[in-house]
């Protein structure tokens, strides 16, 4: 594949928290664009990691990442902003600040200090938020403070204030495994609606094969720190067959 | 345990607290101060009144001086948000003006800037400063670093990250210290008079000075009241302000 057409490339990826105990083993994939990408692999595989390197939190001691034939290790984290989205699986919305002002953040890194730091947004970025917020159903909740929402409402602000980032790449960490099923697949298929809307590509974690089935357009699997061929060395438990692999 | 027991009985009797004589003769004196306070003479009521309304003048004003210094101070010792050197010089100044008590940054303010409440008043923010900031930084810092990385993802720079998250996430505790710090110096500035600096001790010390135990009283009965006045207030604004679940 032509590298144009890479969204996402990593190579030879190591990362270790802790002096040579790698939770990341040479780890190299490739993210075609506008596509959907998800990762499985059993608990404590190093999926939370992989996905925090390659959002550019966590740098690793070996390899490197590329979005969109831009190397991440060599940006502030800061700057990436108009090329990687990153939802955490807790969300990372702020609690006690109501929805619209969460998703307002994702205009953050277009806007100064002066009235932003008052709370006063730009008119326009505070349309464009309300847009969102009414894309994920929900615009009613606009005035509502975070803590007092359901988890697919959050799920819905956290989608939102992505959205508003606009960024190419969006990673996220499991961000709907405390869902139901029926509810996360509502949530997955407003976020791939989204993603091809706006042509972003779409890389996440997930546990759940049911969901990595109606809406994976890739499938990586990932144990001990290896990206592996087929089913984990150990087996996934209650994990989608080796055809959902294929 | 036993060990820390043992120790305890040591230093309880290195204390005088085995010296059974000398208990018994303070809890007649007690006694007699007590009976000798009763009843509160209310005829000091406008003049006390007058010198505490100055104490609660200074303890506000000290708190919310020294609750707008810390802010900035604090926010530069987080250490995740700043580089170690400046949250560490940070961290040293806020430490350097804790190791002051209260009563000494009164009389140096004293000495500085002469006798009555000012003195008191800076006395309190120097006082405010050194305990806010770092209870303040260390609250700041426990901010949930999945937030901060999630809004730093959205290009939000340090100063944002600190006006869209590690206040409005630390806005219980900003609070409830601040709520805390007013009563606490309150108290604290009841006795600043004894060195110069205004308020009510003032008035307590000459009326202890002159055996006006009854006058004494009736002083002790209205701070009394105001630090009362002051636990429903903290606790009307805690359950008016503090939305967020705890959980």
């Amino acid at each position: 594949m032509d590298s144009t057409d890479l969204a996402l490339r990593a190579e030879g990826i190591c990362f270790a928290y802790r002096g040579e105990e790698w939770v990341l083993k040479d780890i190299s994939l490739s993210v075609p664009k506008g596509k959907a990408t998800m990762i499985m692999g059993p608990s404590g595989s190093g999926k939370t990691t992989l996905m925090k390197v390659l959002a550019g939190i966590l740098d690793p001691q070996r390899g490197r990442v590329e979005v969109l034939n831009h190397e991440i290790g060599k940006r502030t984290r800061r700057s990436l902003y108009s090329l990687i989205g990153y939802i955490p699986q807790q969300l990372g919305l702020v609690r006690n600040l109501t929805s619209l002002e969460n998703v307002l953040m994702g205009a953050l890194g277009r806007c100064g200090h002066g009235k932003v730091m008052l709370g006063l947004f730009p008119h326009h970025e505070i349309e464009q938020a309300q847009a969102a917020l009414d894309l994920m159903g929900i615009s009613d909740k606009s005035s509502e403070k975070v803590f007092r929402l359901s988890g697919g409402q959050r799920q819905r602000v956290a989608i939102a204030r992505t959205l508003l980032q606009r960024p190419r790449v969006v990673l996220a960490d499991e961000f709907v495994s405390d869902l139901d099923l029926d509810l996360a697949s509502e949530i997955l298929r407003l976020m791939r609606q989204v993603a091809e809307r706006e042509q972003m590509t779409f890389i996440a974690n997930m546990h759940e094969p049911q969901l990595v089935r109606e809406f994976a357009d890739q499938v990586l699997l990932l144990d001990h720190g290896e990206l592996v061929r087929g089913l984990p060395r150990h087996g996934l438990q209650g994990q989608p067959s080796a055809e959902v692999f294929q | 345990m036993a060990l820390v027991a043992i120790l305890l009985s040591i230093v309880l009797g290195q204390l005088g607290f085995f010296d059974a004589a000398r208990l018994m003769k303070g809890l007649r004196n007690m006694g007699t101060l007590t009976l000798e306070m009763l009843p509160p003479d209310a005829s000091v009521l406008p003049v006390a009144g007058k010198a505490l309304w100055e104490t609660v003048q200074m303890s506000f004003a000290g708190t919310m001086l020294g609750f707008l210094v810390s802010l900035p101070l604090s926010i530069l010792g987080t250490r995740h948000l700043f580089s170690a050197p400046l949250s560490n010089l940070s961290r040293l100044i806020a430490a350097g003006i804790r190791t002051v008590p209260v009563l000494l940054w009164a009389i140096l303010f004293v000495i500085l800037v002469g006798l009555g409440p000012l003195a008191g008043t800076l006395g309190v923010a120097a006082y405010t400063v050194g305990y806010l900031a770092k209870i303040y930084a260390e609250l700041f810092e426990g901010t949930d670093p999945e937030i901060v990385e999630a809004v730093r993802g959205t290009g939000a720079s340090r100063f944002h990250l600190v006006r869209f998250v590690v206040f409005p996430e630390g806005a219980n505790a900003i609070l409830t210290q601040l709520l805390f710090m007013l009563e606490y110096n309150i108290r604290a500035s009841s006795i600043l008079g004894f060195v110069g600096a205004g308020g009510v001790g003032f008035v307590m010390q000459v009326y202890l000075q002159t055996l006006e135990y009854r006058r004494l009283a009736t002083v002790l009965l209205l701070i009394l009241l105001v630090v009362l006045m002051m636990d429903g207030f903290g606790a009307w604004l805690r359950k008016r302000f503090l939305l967020v679940p705890q959980s």
